[in-house]
Protein backbone atom coordinates (compact mmCIF):
# COMPACT_ATOMS: atom_id res chain seq x y z
CA UNK A 1 0.00 0.00 0.00
CA UNK A 2 2.81 2.39 0.92
CA UNK A 3 4.55 1.56 -2.39
CA UNK A 4 1.37 2.57 -4.25
CA UNK A 5 0.98 5.86 -2.35
CA UNK A 6 4.65 6.94 -2.38
CA UNK A 7 4.50 8.65 -5.84
CA UNK A 8 2.00 11.26 -4.57
CA UNK A 9 4.70 12.68 -2.27
CA UNK A 10 7.37 12.62 -4.98
CA UNK A 11 7.74 15.78 -7.15
CA UNK A 12 9.24 13.54 -9.86
CA UNK A 13 5.86 11.88 -10.35
CA UNK A 14 4.22 15.21 -11.25
CA UNK A 15 7.09 15.96 -13.63
CA UNK A 16 6.52 12.60 -15.36
CA UNK A 17 2.77 13.36 -15.55
CA UNK A 18 3.44 16.80 -17.08
CA UNK A 19 5.90 15.28 -19.58
CA UNK A 20 3.36 12.67 -20.67
CA UNK A 21 0.64 15.32 -21.05
CA UNK A 22 3.00 17.50 -23.12
CA UNK A 23 3.59 14.51 -25.43
CA UNK A 24 0.46 15.09 -27.49
CA UNK A 25 0.92 18.79 -28.43
CA UNK A 26 4.69 18.51 -28.80
CA UNK A 27 4.49 15.26 -30.78
CA UNK A 28 1.93 16.70 -33.19
CA UNK A 29 3.89 19.98 -33.58
CA UNK A 30 7.24 18.28 -34.21
CA UNK A 31 5.78 15.66 -36.53
CA UNK A 32 4.04 18.37 -38.60
CA UNK A 33 7.20 20.48 -38.91
CA UNK A 34 9.45 17.58 -39.95
CA UNK A 35 6.95 15.96 -42.34
CA UNK A 36 6.20 19.31 -44.00
CA UNK A 37 9.89 20.18 -44.33
CA UNK A 38 10.94 16.80 -45.70
CA UNK A 39 8.07 16.48 -48.18
CA UNK A 40 8.43 20.09 -49.38
CA UNK A 41 12.21 19.76 -49.67
CA UNK A 42 12.07 16.38 -51.44
CA UNK A 43 9.28 17.61 -53.75
CA UNK A 44 11.20 20.74 -54.74
CA UNK A 45 14.59 19.01 -54.93
CA UNK A 46 14.44 18.78 -58.76
CA UNK A 47 14.29 22.61 -58.94
CA UNK A 48 17.25 22.87 -56.49
CA UNK A 49 15.06 25.07 -54.28
CA UNK A 50 14.34 21.96 -52.23
CA UNK A 51 17.95 21.56 -51.11
CA UNK A 52 18.00 24.56 -48.74
CA UNK A 53 14.56 23.48 -47.51
CA UNK A 54 15.93 20.01 -46.74
CA UNK A 55 18.95 21.51 -44.98
CA UNK A 56 16.68 23.84 -42.97
CA UNK A 57 14.57 20.82 -41.99
CA UNK A 58 17.65 18.92 -40.78
CA UNK A 59 18.81 21.97 -38.79
CA UNK A 60 15.35 22.47 -37.30
CA UNK A 61 15.06 18.76 -36.47
CA UNK A 62 18.42 19.01 -34.67
CA UNK A 63 17.12 21.94 -32.59
CA UNK A 64 13.88 20.11 -31.80
CA UNK A 65 15.84 16.98 -30.84
CA UNK A 66 18.09 19.08 -28.62
CA UNK A 67 15.00 20.50 -26.90
CA UNK A 68 13.61 16.97 -26.51
CA UNK A 69 16.93 15.81 -25.01
CA UNK A 70 16.83 18.58 -22.37
CA UNK A 71 13.13 18.02 -21.68
CA UNK A 72 13.51 14.24 -21.24
CA UNK A 73 16.63 14.65 -19.07
CA UNK A 74 14.89 17.20 -16.82
CA UNK A 75 11.41 15.75 -16.56
CA UNK A 76 11.76 11.96 -16.86
CA UNK A 77 15.46 11.71 -15.94
CA UNK A 78 16.45 10.12 -19.24
CA UNK A 79 20.26 9.72 -19.29
CA UNK A 80 21.72 11.99 -21.97
CA UNK A 81 25.33 12.78 -22.88
CA UNK A 82 26.51 16.27 -21.91
CA UNK A 83 28.09 16.84 -25.28
CA UNK A 84 28.87 15.13 -28.56
CA UNK A 85 30.59 15.98 -31.80
CA UNK A 86 28.43 16.82 -34.80
CA UNK A 87 29.98 16.16 -38.17
CA UNK A 88 29.10 19.37 -39.92
CA UNK A 89 30.30 21.99 -42.38
CA UNK A 90 29.93 25.77 -42.16
CA UNK A 91 27.41 27.79 -44.17
CA UNK A 92 24.07 27.01 -45.67
CA UNK A 93 25.00 25.26 -48.88
CA UNK A 94 25.50 21.92 -50.54
CA UNK A 95 28.51 20.88 -48.42
CA UNK A 96 26.60 21.35 -45.19
CA UNK A 97 23.55 19.49 -46.53
CA UNK A 98 25.83 16.61 -47.57
CA UNK A 99 27.48 16.58 -44.14
CA UNK A 100 24.11 16.55 -42.37
CA UNK A 101 22.60 13.94 -44.68
CA UNK A 102 25.68 11.73 -44.14
CA UNK A 103 25.52 12.06 -40.35
CA UNK A 104 23.83 9.16 -38.60
CA UNK A 105 22.73 11.47 -35.78
CA UNK A 106 20.66 13.64 -38.17
CA UNK A 107 18.70 10.62 -39.36
CA UNK A 108 18.09 9.21 -35.87
CA UNK A 109 16.81 12.63 -34.79
CA UNK A 110 14.44 12.80 -37.75
CA UNK A 111 13.35 9.17 -37.14
CA UNK A 112 12.73 9.94 -33.47
CA UNK A 113 10.57 12.97 -34.24
CA UNK A 114 8.63 11.17 -36.98
CA UNK A 115 8.06 7.62 -35.82
CA UNK A 116 8.76 7.61 -32.09
CA UNK A 117 7.87 10.91 -30.43
CA UNK A 118 4.54 11.29 -32.21
CA UNK A 119 2.95 7.88 -31.37
CA UNK A 120 4.67 7.68 -27.99
CA UNK A 121 3.44 11.19 -27.12
CA UNK A 122 -0.13 10.33 -28.05
CA UNK A 123 0.02 7.05 -26.10
CA UNK A 124 1.44 8.78 -23.00
CA UNK A 125 -1.24 11.46 -23.14
CA UNK A 126 -3.97 8.81 -23.46
CA UNK A 127 -2.56 6.85 -20.49
CA UNK A 128 -2.59 9.93 -18.19
CA UNK A 129 -5.97 11.26 -19.30
CA UNK A 130 -7.65 7.84 -19.09
CA UNK A 131 -6.30 7.12 -15.61
CA UNK A 132 -7.19 10.60 -14.33
CA UNK A 133 -10.68 10.48 -15.87
CA UNK A 134 -11.47 7.04 -14.47
CA UNK A 135 -10.19 7.92 -11.01
CA UNK A 136 -12.00 11.25 -10.79
CA UNK A 137 -15.21 10.38 -12.65
CA UNK A 138 -16.09 7.35 -10.54
CA UNK A 139 -15.29 9.20 -7.30
CA UNK A 140 -17.53 12.09 -8.40
CA UNK A 141 -20.54 9.91 -9.35
CA UNK A 142 -22.42 10.49 -6.05
CA UNK A 143 -21.98 14.28 -6.38
CA UNK A 144 -23.01 14.24 -10.06
CA UNK A 145 -26.08 12.13 -9.22
CA UNK A 146 -27.04 14.48 -6.40
CA UNK A 147 -26.70 17.43 -8.81
CA UNK A 148 -29.14 15.74 -11.20
CA UNK A 149 -26.62 14.87 -13.93
CA UNK A 150 -27.52 11.55 -15.64
CA UNK A 151 -24.82 9.00 -14.82
CA UNK A 152 -23.94 5.79 -16.66
CA UNK A 153 -21.06 3.33 -16.60
CA UNK A 154 -20.77 1.76 -20.04
CA UNK A 155 -24.24 0.38 -20.76
CA UNK A 156 -25.17 0.28 -17.08
CA UNK A 157 -27.45 3.13 -15.89
CA UNK A 158 -26.34 4.28 -12.43
CA UNK A 159 -29.79 5.57 -11.54
CA UNK A 160 -29.93 5.33 -7.73
CA UNK A 161 -27.79 6.95 -5.07
CA UNK A 162 -26.68 3.60 -3.51
CA UNK A 163 -25.48 2.49 -6.97
CA UNK A 164 -23.30 5.63 -7.27
CA UNK A 165 -21.84 4.87 -3.85
CA UNK A 166 -21.17 1.30 -4.95
CA UNK A 167 -19.10 2.33 -8.01
CA UNK A 168 -17.23 5.15 -6.25
CA UNK A 169 -14.70 2.81 -4.54
CA UNK A 170 -13.56 1.60 -7.99
CA UNK A 171 -11.93 5.01 -8.35
CA UNK A 172 -9.72 4.13 -5.37
CA UNK A 173 -8.28 1.30 -7.44
CA UNK A 174 -7.29 3.76 -10.18
CA UNK A 175 -6.05 6.34 -7.67
CA UNK A 176 -3.78 3.67 -6.17
CA UNK A 177 -2.50 2.00 -9.33
CA UNK A 178 -2.59 5.04 -11.65
CA UNK A 179 0.64 6.68 -10.43
CA UNK A 180 2.63 3.45 -10.74
CA UNK A 181 1.27 2.86 -14.26
CA UNK A 182 2.21 6.45 -15.19
CA UNK A 183 5.70 6.06 -13.73
CA UNK A 184 6.18 2.76 -15.59
CA UNK A 185 5.13 4.43 -18.84
CA UNK A 186 7.48 7.34 -18.08
CA UNK A 187 10.32 4.90 -17.46
CA UNK A 188 9.67 3.14 -20.78
CA UNK A 189 9.56 6.51 -22.57
CA UNK A 190 12.80 7.51 -20.85
CA UNK A 191 14.57 4.35 -22.04
CA UNK A 192 13.39 4.76 -25.64
CA UNK A 193 14.27 8.48 -25.73
CA UNK A 194 17.68 7.84 -24.21
CA UNK A 195 18.37 5.03 -26.68
CA UNK A 196 17.42 7.15 -29.70
CA UNK A 197 18.67 10.61 -28.76
CA UNK A 198 21.25 9.88 -26.08
CA UNK A 199 23.78 7.68 -27.86
CA UNK A 200 27.44 8.50 -28.27
CA UNK A 201 29.40 7.92 -31.43
CA UNK A 202 32.59 5.85 -31.01
CA UNK A 203 34.61 8.87 -32.23
CA UNK A 204 33.24 10.99 -29.35
CA UNK A 205 34.48 8.50 -26.76
CA UNK A 206 37.82 8.07 -28.58
CA UNK A 207 38.40 11.82 -28.59
CA UNK A 208 37.46 12.10 -24.91
CA UNK A 209 39.85 9.23 -23.98
CA UNK A 210 42.71 10.83 -25.93
CA UNK A 211 42.00 14.21 -24.26
CA UNK A 212 42.01 12.61 -20.80
CA UNK A 213 45.24 10.73 -21.46
CA UNK A 214 46.81 13.83 -23.01
CA UNK A 215 46.06 15.80 -19.86
CA UNK A 216 46.84 13.12 -17.28
CA UNK A 217 49.82 11.58 -19.04
CA UNK A 218 48.64 8.07 -18.19
CA UNK A 219 45.79 6.43 -16.30
CA UNK A 220 44.08 3.12 -15.67
CA UNK A 221 40.67 2.33 -17.17
CA UNK A 222 38.76 3.14 -13.95
CA UNK A 223 40.25 6.66 -13.86
CA UNK A 224 39.64 7.12 -17.59
CA UNK A 225 35.99 6.07 -17.14
CA UNK A 226 35.54 8.59 -14.32
CA UNK A 227 37.23 11.40 -16.27
CA UNK A 228 35.39 10.67 -19.54
CA UNK A 229 32.15 10.39 -17.52
CA UNK A 230 32.76 13.85 -16.03
CA UNK A 231 33.11 15.23 -19.51
CA UNK A 232 30.41 13.35 -21.42
CA UNK A 233 28.06 12.32 -18.60
CA UNK A 234 27.25 8.84 -17.30
CA UNK A 235 24.54 6.55 -18.59
CA UNK A 236 23.93 3.62 -20.91
CA UNK A 237 25.80 5.54 -23.62
CA UNK A 238 29.08 5.20 -21.65
CA UNK A 239 29.47 1.74 -20.18
CA UNK A 240 32.62 -0.15 -19.11
CA UNK A 241 32.17 -2.36 -22.20
CA UNK A 242 32.07 0.66 -24.52
CA UNK A 243 35.20 2.11 -22.90
CA UNK A 244 36.98 -1.25 -23.04
CA UNK A 245 36.16 -1.56 -26.75
CA UNK A 246 37.33 2.02 -27.35
CA UNK A 247 40.62 1.38 -25.52
CA UNK A 248 41.18 -1.81 -27.55
CA UNK A 249 40.49 0.06 -30.80
CA UNK A 250 42.86 2.89 -29.85
CA UNK A 251 45.49 0.35 -28.85
CA UNK A 252 45.14 -1.58 -32.10
CA UNK A 253 45.54 1.62 -34.14
CA UNK A 254 48.65 2.53 -32.18
CA UNK A 255 47.18 5.70 -30.66
CA UNK A 256 47.65 4.50 -27.09
CA UNK A 257 49.86 1.92 -25.41
CA UNK A 258 48.94 -0.36 -22.53
CA UNK A 259 51.18 -1.63 -19.74
CA UNK A 260 50.26 -4.08 -16.99
CA UNK A 261 50.75 -2.66 -13.46
CA UNK A 262 49.68 -5.15 -10.75
CA UNK A 263 46.00 -6.09 -11.45
CA UNK A 264 45.33 -3.04 -13.59
CA UNK A 265 46.26 -1.99 -17.09
CA UNK A 266 47.71 1.48 -17.40
CA UNK A 267 47.16 3.38 -20.63
CA UNK A 268 49.12 6.30 -22.07
CA UNK A 269 49.30 8.14 -25.36
CA UNK A 270 51.64 6.75 -27.97
CA UNK A 271 51.63 9.98 -29.96
CA UNK A 272 50.59 13.55 -29.38
CA UNK A 273 48.36 14.09 -32.42
CA UNK A 274 44.60 14.10 -31.73
CA UNK A 275 42.52 11.21 -33.09
CA UNK A 276 40.58 11.92 -36.28
CA UNK B 1 41.82 -10.09 -17.62
CA UNK B 2 42.33 -7.11 -15.32
CA UNK B 3 39.87 -5.64 -12.77
CA UNK B 4 38.26 -3.32 -15.30
CA UNK B 5 37.87 -6.16 -17.81
CA UNK B 6 36.05 -8.18 -15.15
CA UNK B 7 33.75 -5.27 -14.38
CA UNK B 8 32.96 -4.87 -18.08
CA UNK B 9 32.35 -8.62 -18.36
CA UNK B 10 29.89 -8.55 -15.44
CA UNK B 11 28.09 -5.61 -17.06
CA UNK B 12 27.74 -7.56 -20.33
CA UNK B 13 26.46 -10.61 -18.49
CA UNK B 14 23.89 -8.53 -16.61
CA UNK B 15 22.71 -7.02 -19.89
CA UNK B 16 22.48 -10.46 -21.51
CA UNK B 17 20.45 -11.84 -18.57
CA UNK B 18 18.09 -8.83 -18.68
CA UNK B 19 17.58 -9.29 -22.43
CA UNK B 20 16.66 -12.95 -21.94
CA UNK B 21 14.33 -12.21 -19.05
CA UNK B 22 12.49 -9.64 -21.18
CA UNK B 23 12.19 -12.21 -23.95
CA UNK B 24 10.70 -14.86 -21.64
CA UNK B 25 8.25 -12.30 -20.26
CA UNK B 26 7.22 -11.40 -23.82
CA UNK B 27 6.90 -15.09 -24.70
CA UNK B 28 4.72 -15.77 -21.64
CA UNK B 29 2.36 -12.91 -22.56
CA UNK B 30 2.28 -14.15 -26.17
CA UNK B 31 1.59 -17.78 -25.22
CA UNK B 32 -1.12 -16.86 -22.69
CA UNK B 33 -2.88 -14.58 -25.17
CA UNK B 34 -2.76 -17.18 -27.94
CA UNK B 35 -4.15 -19.91 -25.67
CA UNK B 36 -6.93 -17.53 -24.62
CA UNK B 37 -7.74 -16.71 -28.27
CA UNK B 38 -7.79 -20.40 -29.24
CA UNK B 39 -10.17 -21.15 -26.34
CA UNK B 40 -12.43 -18.29 -27.47
CA UNK B 41 -12.34 -19.68 -31.02
CA UNK B 42 -13.06 -23.25 -29.82
CA UNK B 43 -15.97 -22.13 -27.63
CA UNK B 44 -17.52 -19.97 -30.32
CA UNK B 45 -19.39 -21.55 -33.19
CA UNK B 46 -17.08 -19.97 -35.77
CA UNK B 47 -15.44 -22.50 -38.02
CA UNK B 48 -12.91 -20.20 -39.68
CA UNK B 49 -9.61 -20.42 -37.75
CA UNK B 50 -9.10 -16.65 -37.33
CA UNK B 51 -6.74 -17.19 -34.39
CA UNK B 52 -3.92 -18.02 -36.84
CA UNK B 53 -3.56 -14.33 -37.75
CA UNK B 54 -2.45 -13.13 -34.29
CA UNK B 55 -0.64 -16.46 -33.80
CA UNK B 56 1.62 -15.90 -36.82
CA UNK B 57 1.56 -12.08 -36.88
CA UNK B 58 2.70 -11.70 -33.31
CA UNK B 59 4.77 -14.89 -33.68
CA UNK B 60 7.04 -13.10 -36.16
CA UNK B 61 7.70 -10.39 -33.55
CA UNK B 62 8.39 -13.04 -30.87
CA UNK B 63 10.82 -14.82 -33.23
CA UNK B 64 12.61 -11.52 -33.93
CA UNK B 65 12.80 -10.88 -30.18
CA UNK B 66 14.30 -14.35 -29.65
CA UNK B 67 17.00 -13.63 -32.24
CA UNK B 68 17.74 -10.31 -30.48
CA UNK B 69 17.86 -11.98 -27.04
CA UNK B 70 19.88 -15.09 -27.88
CA UNK B 71 21.83 -14.48 -31.08
CA UNK B 72 22.54 -10.79 -31.76
CA UNK B 73 25.61 -9.34 -30.03
CA UNK B 74 26.74 -5.76 -29.82
CA UNK B 75 29.78 -4.95 -32.02
CA UNK B 76 31.70 -3.83 -28.89
CA UNK B 77 31.24 -7.31 -27.37
CA UNK B 78 32.46 -9.01 -30.56
CA UNK B 79 35.50 -6.70 -30.66
CA UNK B 80 36.41 -7.38 -27.01
CA UNK B 81 36.01 -11.15 -27.30
CA UNK B 82 38.04 -11.26 -30.52
CA UNK B 83 40.81 -9.22 -28.87
CA UNK B 84 40.74 -11.51 -25.83
CA UNK B 85 41.02 -14.63 -28.03
CA UNK B 86 43.96 -13.09 -29.91
CA UNK B 87 45.59 -12.19 -26.58
CA UNK B 88 45.17 -15.73 -25.24
CA UNK B 89 46.45 -17.51 -28.38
Amino acid sequence: MRWLLEPYADPGFYRVGAYLLLGLPLGVFEFTIVVTGLSLGAGLAVTLLGLPVLLATFLLAAQLASFERDLAATMIEAPMPRQFLRRDAAGFGWRRLRARAGDRRSWTEVAYLLVVRFPLGIAGFVVVVTLLSLALALALYPILYAAGVPVELGTWQVDTFPKTLAVAPISVLFLLTGPRIMLAWGSLTSRITSRMLGWLDGADVKQAVVDVLGRAGGADAFTILDEVGLRLGRGPFLTPTKLEATLLTLESTGTIVAAQVDDRTRYSLAMLEPVA
Amino acid sequence: MDDFGEMALREREARRIARRQWFWLHFAVYATTQVFLIIVWALSSATYPWYIFPLFGWGIVVAAHAVFAFVVRHPDEILIERARREHES
